[in-house]
């Protein structure tokens, strides 16, 4: 055991002091923010010129209804000619001609638009919906009905849904649309992690067994011992990771999101945590949906929860892949001789990570489930379930699951490892692996 | 007493056998040479003594007991193919590798400080280990193999790759261990290194143990009762001289010296005396003495001969 934690402790030293791993420690959640934030940015600073575009109209009621804004400007085209409207159109290098049909009231598919260039999905779908909303209202002024208009705005009904667990001490969960992003995100990390940190293992037991260290080991550490010694060591340094991230991100909830949010908003959003009706602040006029996914941003609680099991899953999913990895990176001599061997453990990994997706349609399919059982794919896939509020007893069971199958996993691993470690110039097949650990 | 006793080893891998009923007594406080050409086995039989591989059949006592996981910390093992980890601080590795074999923090530094010192390498303690040439990676290994001062020392071709400089350091630093009470084993095919310093060895070959025992013995088994003697003189007198007593098998005679070589081969032990005073008188005698055979001579009969049986 002594020589389990002198490894383990080589292991962390020789990774969290080097450069590169406080460099990305600090760097990713910055470059999380800006990638989050990058869309709107582009958006803002990325804004298409104005685009030129005649109308022609043979109806005579809809290009009226054709608003120009800083994006697409319409100008009506007096004779009314196609071929010279094309023409002049080319000529200017104006976007297109919009060619509205004599009876695009009755059939709505009586309108062309010819451009120039390349067309734009964005300026498409403006005028789809223009002259939608423009041919609704005509057909209605068919009625004759007296303030149609106005009783139609009328009955508009906006809903804004509140919802509450019954099997919860929170009042207000955050919507599920919020906490299939936070899933998402979350199967993302572990993903991640899982890769890369799984192929740190691999890829230094490669280097150590060709640098022969291992040969000067093997002496007085037993090979067991070596093998878990590497795997606890890296996992520390990924545990250490996610908890700086996780306490940056404590701190971010905690202290910098309040201090630079509007004060209503917190007022609100204090209100919520409080145990606020949701009902009578909806009427009023705020949007819950925003306030209670915020709430549960902001609160510390919530969050810390989802970075301790992040952390459980995280090193209970870690420590079953990477003996895997070890198993490979014991038994080949080179990187490249790696692939054919890595397919079976990435397979599982890619797969969790595509029922991921399913997660936000319904956190509770049975599909999502079973995958969240499943040792192999159970990390990524819990991961994803938990903002969404799961059961404890599933949360349980899944990581009793998983531990157990890392003790296996680890216990045939060793087995491939002692073997693998001495064999030099031959790559192994699956088949010999298997040899290996009946041995 | 035996440090080591391997007792009818057997461990085959898949596809070959490294060791067929290999049996070796290794004697305490003896340089014990464990020869052998390459793939005959030598490297296996020492992870078995070091329970690095678990043997099919057979068993290694210890000091008499069978050998335990706690006994590697008195067995000091330097292995044939020897990596150090590139990124580490020399003094830093060197605690850890001390460390692993059982030694405090504290008294892993005070030692490693001490024999820094002794070779004149203290001011490679802070440098990285993938600055060193590979020599001096070699005296950093040698380091930390004796580190803990174990009573049985195991070196497996352990002058492969070293310069003749570090050789010499090497054996020096081997019989000084040997002076203070340890036992060493080595493994190694290069013959002529043996016979300097080994007192006894075990040839292997093909996975069984052809031959062990006392160096002297050995050699004056597979000796022969051959002789030289360094003369000047006419060779056709000593041969006419010598024709009762023994036989000459070859005669070379250094025409810048003027001195001849002449190997005998006498065979009755009681003849010795008789011949060296006939020789005496037939020509002007300069040396006789017996001829020991190389131990690479003695390898080459020994396999040989089991190839014969």
């Amino acid at each position: 055991m002594k020589n389990i934690g002198l490894i383990v402790m080589r292991e962390f030293k020789e990774r969290v002091y080097k450069k590169s791993f406080i460099i990305t420690t600090i760097l990713m959640p910055l470059m999380m923010v800006l990638l989050s934030v990058a869309p709107t940015l582009i958006m803002m600073f990325a804004k298409g010129e104005e685009r030129n575009i005649t109308v022609i109209d043979h109806s005579g009621v809809i290009a009226s209804q054709l608003t120009s804004d800083e994006e697409v400007a319409f100008t009506l085209s007096e004779d009314g000619d196609l071929q010279e409207a094309l023409k002049r159109s080319l000529a200017d290098e104006n976007f297109g001609v919009l060619y509205i049909g004599r009876s695009i009231i009755e059939n709505p598919s009586d309108i062309q638009l010819y451009t120039n260039a390349s067309s734009s999905a964005i300026v498409e779908e403006k005028i789809a919906d223009m002259v939608e909303g423009a041919i609704e209202r005509e057909r209605l002024k068919a009625y004759n009905l007296e303030n149609l208009q106005e009783i139609l705005d009328e009955v508009k009904a906006d809903v804004n849904l509140s919802i509450y667990r019954n099997d919860d001490d929170a009042l207000a969960s955050s919507s599920s649309l919020f906490a299939g992003i936070v899933g998402m995100i979350l199967g993302f990390v572990l993903y991640f992690f899982l890769v890369i940190y799984g192929s740190i293992v691999m890829s230094s037991i490669i280097e150590e067994k060709n640098s022969r260290i291992l040969e000067v080991l093997v002496s007085t550490v037993r090979p067991f011992e070596m093998m878990m010694g590497k795997i606890l060591g890296v996992a520390l340094v990924a545990a250490t990771q996610i908890l700086v991230w996780g306490v940056l991100l404590i701190v971010m909830s905690g202290v910098v999101l309040p201090a630079v949010m509007p004060a209503e908003l917190v007022a609100n959003i204090e209100a919520v945590q409080g145990g606020a009706d949701l009902t009578a602040m909806a009427a009023s006029g705020i949007d819950t949906e925003m306030v209670t996914d915020l709430a549960s941003l902001l609160d510390t609680a919530y969050i810390t929860r989802i970075v301790v099991l992040l952390l459980l899953f995280m090193v209970g999913g870690f420590l079953l892949y990477a003996a895997m990895y070890a198993a490979v990176g014991a038994s080949v001599d080179e990187a490249q001789d790696a692939q054919q061997l890595t397919t079976p453990i990435t397979v599982p990994i890619i797969l969790a990570f595509i029922v991921t997706t399913l997660v936000m349609n319904d956190p509770n399919s049975s599909v999502v489930f079973w995958f969240s059982m499943i040792p192999f794919t159970s990390p990524i896939v819990m991961m994803a379930r938990i903002p969404s509020g799961i059961p404890a007893w599933e949360i349980v069971t899944s990581l009793v699951l998983l531990y157990a199958t890392f003790v296996v996993m680890v216990w045939l691993a060793g087995k491939v490892y002692r073997v693998g470690i001495f064999m030099h110039g031959k790559k192994p097949t699956l088949k010999e692996l298997y040899r290996w650990m009946k041995y | 007493m035996s440090i080591i006793s391997a007792r009818h080893i057997t461990k085959s891998f898949t596809g070959h056998t490294a060791l067929d009923d290999v049996s070796v007594e290794i004697p305490q406080g003896s340089v014990y040479g464990l020869l052998g050409p390459n793939g005959a086995g030598k490297t296996t039989l020492i992870r078995v003594i070091n329970r690095i591989t678990i043997p099919d059949k057979g068993e290694i006592l210890f000091n008499g007991k069978p050998i335990r996981q706690q006994d590697i910390y008195r067995i000091g093992y330097l292995p044939e193919e020897r990596g150090l980890y590139k990124k580490m601080k020399v003094g830093e590795h060197a605690v850890f590798l001390a460390r692993l074999k059982g030694l405090s923090r504290h008294e892993a530094l005070v030692r490693l400080k001490g024999w820094f010192t002794r070779l004149g390498i203290e001011q490679w303690w802070d440098k990285r280990v993938e600055e060193l040439s590979k020599g001096m990676a070699q005296k950093i290994q040698f380091i930390v193999t004796v580190i803990h001062e174990p009573e049985l020392l195991i070196f497996d071709e352990p002058f492969s790759g070293f310069d003749p400089i570090n050789a010499n350091l090497l054996k020096q630093e081997i019989l000084q261990l040997r002076d203070r009470g340890a036992t060493v084993i080595f493994s190694t095919h290069n013959m002529a290194s043996v016979e300097e310093i080994c007192d006894h060895i075990t040839l292997i070959n093909k996975s069984h143990n052809i031959l062990s025992g006392r160096v002297d013995e050995i050699r004056r088994r597979y000796g022969g009762n051959i002789f030289t003697a360094q003369f000047r003189g006419e060779e056709e007198k000593l041969r006419r001289a010598t024709a009762s007593l023994c036989e000459v098998m070859e005669c070379e005679h250094d025409a810048l010296s003027g001195i001849t070589a002449a190997k005998l081969h006498i065979a009755r032990t009681e003849d010795v005396r008789h011949c060296i005073a006939a020789v005496n008188e037939a020509v002007e005698l300069r040396s006789f003495a017996e001829a020991m055979p190389s131990m690479n001579d003695i390898f080459i009969r020994a396999v040989n001969g089991t190839l014969q049986q």
